[in-house]
């Protein structure tokens, strides 16, 4: 299942001593062997991963590589227009796809964390082996790292560039070979390679976009006007917490229909005791979430009201789940309409705030941000066209995962 | 110094590699196929997985013999602890109050393991399932507010099992205390 670069005989599975110097080199060396007289394509989202390997592959293959950029619809505001141009200021020979309809036609209806991945997944190496064949590649090279494939193999959730270690055949799948040169590593030690090639900073210190970018944050089904909602609260949040230092790993906004139902009596009992004053509700709808190494597909709990240092609030999770293990997550109201029922209003958007501490991202603490920060951003996020209610996540990794889906 | 780390699928094995290595330790990552015979190490370390060790231990391969008849000191994380306390005679059940999470393990009984961390400290544990001690030869050398087992150490080999995580960030003195194993296998 795993690939073995190892001192220790048929049972081992890996083993690296990182330097990224030592590392390049190697792996240039294996490009170019795997690669031989043919010609490879590389898919980038502009993220850390997808460019460094992009550079990577670059120095190994030269005029061999042509590099693919996709417009699936889910990148933040203005953000293809920032990309290629940082793509392309690498030196990197880049071709943007501009193939929205494909996914939003592909998603159609679907709400399904798990089924809108592999929706994603499918339509993204059906669009990506097309153009490949078109441009003459058989071999795609990719920048998975250690805990995609990690998450995947467990079960948490299906990377969108995780094939092999599903066992999918990729040639007979898509008609290409598949390259994994960033397989072993880890995000910082990333960064450290990147760092070496000369990535520019913009792109290696830039906080992490999962793939499918922000579809797994408009949690449920994908809708145009809900897609806006989030793409404006995005934008937002950005500015707001990307100032507070050390800044957070990792920042962002998700989206939800502001659709509750009523927590159970023992649920009410636990947050009160955490929180006086405070009130428990669910939405109606599912996140994903890691429980004893093993994915869950849980609740989110939305508490309110009371009054409690954020430190405290960091608490509440963990009650709540102790008399509900369907809950894989809660979150805390900082305002909103009131009663969130939803009713007539024309404002039906809950946007849920996310800001984490991490190393690694295997394990993740919320971010303890000013709570006068919060408030005030929750006044700007208020001000957006459909948004009715916003809160702020306060559960760790485990329970929850950084990403909603 | 080599401690390979036995992959039994679980989201941090990889990290206890690296932590190992950060340690100046050659470790690698093994199957738990591997046999005793194979094993030129000078301890084990057995990371966290995705199962119970209640519904069979076919996914533990020789694990059982190595615990029985291997030579070098031992750290079972997370699952691995499980199957320590189930092969040392007590019982592994279905907690009543899972833990995700931030938690506070307060040590019972010292021992070189825990050397320098404090009698409390904050460590991270993502568990269903939990040792009950039952008759099982090992001591409890640590407890939680939910889990009574947070540690436990074999009546009279280096064989230790530790619940929670110490292989990741969010338990600060994880790195000290698998320190203090690599010490051992010294």
């Amino acid at each position: 299942m795993l690939k073995s670069i190892s001192p220790g005989g048929a049972n081992s599975i890996t083993s690296i001593n990182f330097n990224p110097s030592a590392f390049v080199e190697e792996k240039v060396r294996q490009i170019r062997e795997y690669v031989g007289g043919s010609k490879a394509a590389i898919a980038t989202s502009g993220g850390v991963d997808s460019t460094t390997c992009a550079v990577l592959a670059h120095k190994a293959l030269g005029g061999r590589l042509i590099c693919f950029f996709m417009d699936t619809g889910f990148m933040r505001e203005g953000e293809v227009e920032e990309v290629s141009e940082v793509l392309r200021s690498l030196g990197l020979p880049l071709r943007v796809l501009y193939v929205r309809d494909r996914f939003m036609e592909a998603l159609r209806g679907k709400r399904d964390a798990e089924e809108k991945r592999i929706t994603f997944r499918e339509t993204f190496y059906r669009v990506l082996s097309e153009e490949a064949k078109r441009e003459g590649c058989d071999v795609l090279i990719q920048g998975t790292i250690a805990p995609d494939w990690i998450e995947t193999s467990g079960g948490i959730k299906t990377q969108h560039n995780v094939l092999e270690q599903l066992g999918l055949n990729t040639v007979e799948r898509y008609g290409f070979r598949l390259l994994e040169p960033l397989l072993e590593l880890y995000k910082d030690q990333v960064r450290e390679v990147a760092r070496y090639l000369g990535v520019r900073l913009e792109a290696s210190e830039r906080q992490p976009f999962p793939g499918p970018g922000l579809m797994v944050r408009c949690i449920g089904e994908v809708k145009e006007e809900k897609l806006k909602v989030l793409r404006a609260a995005t934008s937002v949040v950005e500015r707001a917490l990307g100032g507070l230092r050390p800044p957070p790993n990792q920042y962002f906004a998700a989206v939800v229909e502001d659709e509750r139902s009523d927590a159970s009596q023992a649920v009410e009992r636990a947050v009160w005791e955490a929180l006086p004053g405070g009130k428990v509700q669910y939405f109606n709808c599912r996140a994903t979430g890691v429980k004893g190494d093993n994915r869950a597909y849980g609740k989110i709990a939305v508490v309110s009201g009371g009054k409690a240092d954020i430190e405290e609030l960091f608490k509440i999770p963990e009650r709540i789940i102790h008399e509900d293990g369907d809950v894989v997550r809660a979150v805390y109201e900082l305002g909103g309409e009131g009663s969130g029922m939803g009713g007539g209003s024309v404002n039906r958007y809950a946007v849920l705030v996310r800001a984490v501490e991490t190393r690694d991202f295997m394990t993740a603490k919320p971010y303890h941000v000013p709570m006068e920060l919060l408030e005030r951003l929750c006044r700007d996020l208020l001000e957006i066209k459909g948004v009715s209610s916003v809160c702020y996540d306060i559960t760790s990794k485990p329970p929850a995962t950084v990403e909603y889906e | 110094m080599r401690i390979p780390v036995v992959f039994l699928g679980g989201q941090y094995n990889h990290l206890i590699v690296r932590a190992l290595k950060e340690l100046g330790v050659e470790s690698w990552m093994i199957t738990p196929k591997v046999r005793l015979e194979e094993l030129q190490v000078d301890g084990l370390v057995m990371g966290g997985g995705p199962h119970s060790v209640n519904d069979g231990l076919e996914r533990f391969g020789n694990l059982p013999q190595i615990i029985e008849r291997g030579w070098f000191p031992i750290l079972g994380i997370c699952l691995s602890h499980q199957l320590l306390g189930l092969l040392l005679g007590g019982r592994v059940v279905k907690g009543r109050k899972p833990e995700y999470g931030r938690t506070i393990i307060r040590v019972i009984e010292a021992d070189e393991i825990f050397q320098g961390v404090g009698s409390e400290f904050v460590a991270w544990a993502s568990h269903n399932d939990e040792v009950r001690q039952e008759g099982g030869r090992f001591r409890v050398l640590a407890k939680s507010d939910y889990c009574d087992v947070e540690a436990l150490k074999h009546e009279s080999k280096q064989i230790y099992g530790v619940q929670f995580h110490v292989e990741v960030a969010e338990t600060p003195k994880g790195k000290e205390i698998l320190n203090n194993f690599v010490k051992m296998c010294r």
